[in-house]
């Protein structure tokens, strides 16, 4: 019997609104349609009638998990107009500040799967662990959410408190080693439940234009720290890990490995940081141009473009967040699977509907 | 395919620039490079769409190739349709619904273009003059 079941705009797994309609014949899914917008708030009309200065403010609030990326992304599509460059500590100090933020992004993901799944100690687990990053973010920044690290040309603020940020890197490194890349990896439950679930091709991949770590978990090789090698990245030792199952588990890994990289990363960074200013200075204009800018963040690629005619303020902003290219695949990948494991499906995307709708 | 071989292979003047490669091509143009982007494995990344002065539209697809940017822009004059290329990459559908969501752009070659972050009762044109959308 052919049945549509309606879910949402509540969501099944996050406290955020989007609505899937799910075409089922029995237990199995046979389609999916989407509807997104519900947290629609016109950010890019709202960033081209404010001057840049206020729209990097405006663009933190993009999205509430990794706000950083946005208004980094944006200040470096200004900096590519005008030319701009950003001092070497300021580069150093914009990549701590963004794997911290993927740290934490990650953990947020997988303490939230580790729910789902059904593993509540593991949830608690992850939970504890992602507070350490957090105080880390709040040590460098002084907040908690939207960290006003950046500007035109560079940070606002230095790492004062380096061994802070070591600390928190060291829990997170012993903790993913020791336990949880372990429980994710052979738990039999987690394995159960994920492997062979939610099913994604790398030619899917390409055709839908999936990003990150959703991206990756399918084969496609592609990450931005490493193809444009952007900020100080080029200067730092790092993988890219990714798998080709396609599915939850690949997902879920990918994810899992990615945070000890994070943590090598941060760890470089904090030992090559040259000394040096923070800024190129006062900026509040850019000349007449436009530049496209894209950086690797927790979810996959940025992507901004930013239109300039050398007033203060932008005539064209462009923000394509990594869930808007993300959440489309998940109507792939629900087809054929049984319905219990649409919600784990879901969120083994890591979406995020504040981003998708901006 | 490499990044160069599909430059090559779509022809025109690329011109290198610090983002990435940007070619300039007439809208019905499109289509073709966009199959040629899939070809050689080229992922989908958006469309841009940027209102001129005359009530034209300057539009941007973007690809990328393992980390190379590959921009194709194309102007279209004031009400008319531009190409969809959703049936080639259905990761396209959103980025159109977006883009007549926002400035009311129809998109020729597709069944519908549904409202993606407006209500399906809304008039789309969003981000034009309140008098080019028709609105008070």
């Amino acid at each position: 019997m052919s049945y549509r079941i309606p879910i949402g705009p509540y969501h099944l797994a996050l406290e955020e609104p989007y609505k899937i309609e799910l075409d089922c014949q029995g237990e199995r899914v046979v389609g999916a349609t989407l509807k997104v917008g519900f947290n629609f708030r016109g950010i890019e009309w709202l960033a081209e009638r404010k001057n840049i200065t206020k729209a990097i403010a405006l663009m933190e609030r993009v999205c509430g998990i990794c706000s950083n990326v946005h208004s980094m992304t944006f200040c470096m599509a200004l900096e590519q107009i005008g030319a701009v460059e950003v001092p070497p500590r300021a580069q150093y100090v914009r990549v701590v500040v963004a794997e911290l933020e993927r740290l934490h992004s990650h953990l947020l993901w997988a303490g939230i799967a580790a729910e789902l799944i059904g593993f509540q100690t593991l949830f608690m687990q992850i939970f504890r662990l992602r507070e350490c990053v957090m105080d880390a973010l709040e040590s460098v920044s002084g907040n908690r959410v939207n960290y006003s690290m950046n500007r035109i040309g560079g940070v606002n603020r230095d790492i004062d408190h380096p061994e802070a940020v070591r600390q928190a890197v060291r829990q997170v490194q012993d903790t993913m080693s020791r336990t949880l890349i372990p429980l994710f990896t052979t738990d039999q439950t987690v394995a159960a439940r994920c492997r062979g679930v939610g099913k994604f091709s790398l030619a899917e991949a390409i055709a839908y234009g999936a990003v990150g770590p959703v991206a990756r978990a399918s084969g496609l090789d592609t990450d931005m720290r490493r193809d444009q090698a952007y900020l100080a990245y080029n200067a730092l030792d790092f993988d890219v890990p990714t798998r080709t199952e396609g599915d939850v588990l690949a997902r879920i890994v990918v994810r899992a490995l990615e945070m000890l990289e994070s943590c090598r990363i941060i760890v470089q960074a904090l030992e090559r940081i040259p000394p040096g200013p923070l800024h190129a200075g006062d900026i509040y204009t850019v000349p007449p141009g436009e530049a496209v800018a894209r950086i690797e963040g927790p979810r996959g690629e940025v992507f901004y473009y930013v239109r300039s005619d050398g007033s203060d303020t932008p005539t064209r902003v462009k923000v394509r967040t990594p869930s808007f290219a993300n959440i489309p695949t998940v109507t792939a990948m629900v087809r054929g699977c049984d319905l219990a494991d649409v919600p784990l499906i879901q969120a083994a995307l890591d979406p995020c509907y504040s981003c998708t709708d901006r | 395919m490499s990044a160069a071989e599909i430059r090559k292979q779509i022809g025109g003047s690329w011109e290198e620039r610090g983002d990435g490669w940007w070619l300039s091509l007439p809208p019905e143009q499109i289509r073709a490079a966009a199959g040629i982007m899939l070809a050689g494995g080229a992922r989908f990344a958006a469309l841009v769409a940027s209102p001129g002065s005359q009530g034209e539209f300057g539009l941007s697809w973007h690809w990328d190739l393992k980390g190379t940017l590959l921009s194709i822009t194309a102007t279209l004059a004031a009400g008319r349709p531009a190409p969809s290329i959703v049936d080639i990459y259905v990761g396209a559908d959103w980025a159109e619904r977006e883009t007549r969501d926002y400035y009311a752009i129809t998109f020729e070659g597709r069944e519908a273009t549904p409202t993606l972050m407006l209500r399906a009762e809304d008039a789309p044109g969003m981000m034009l003059p309140p008098a080019e959308a028709g609105r008070p």
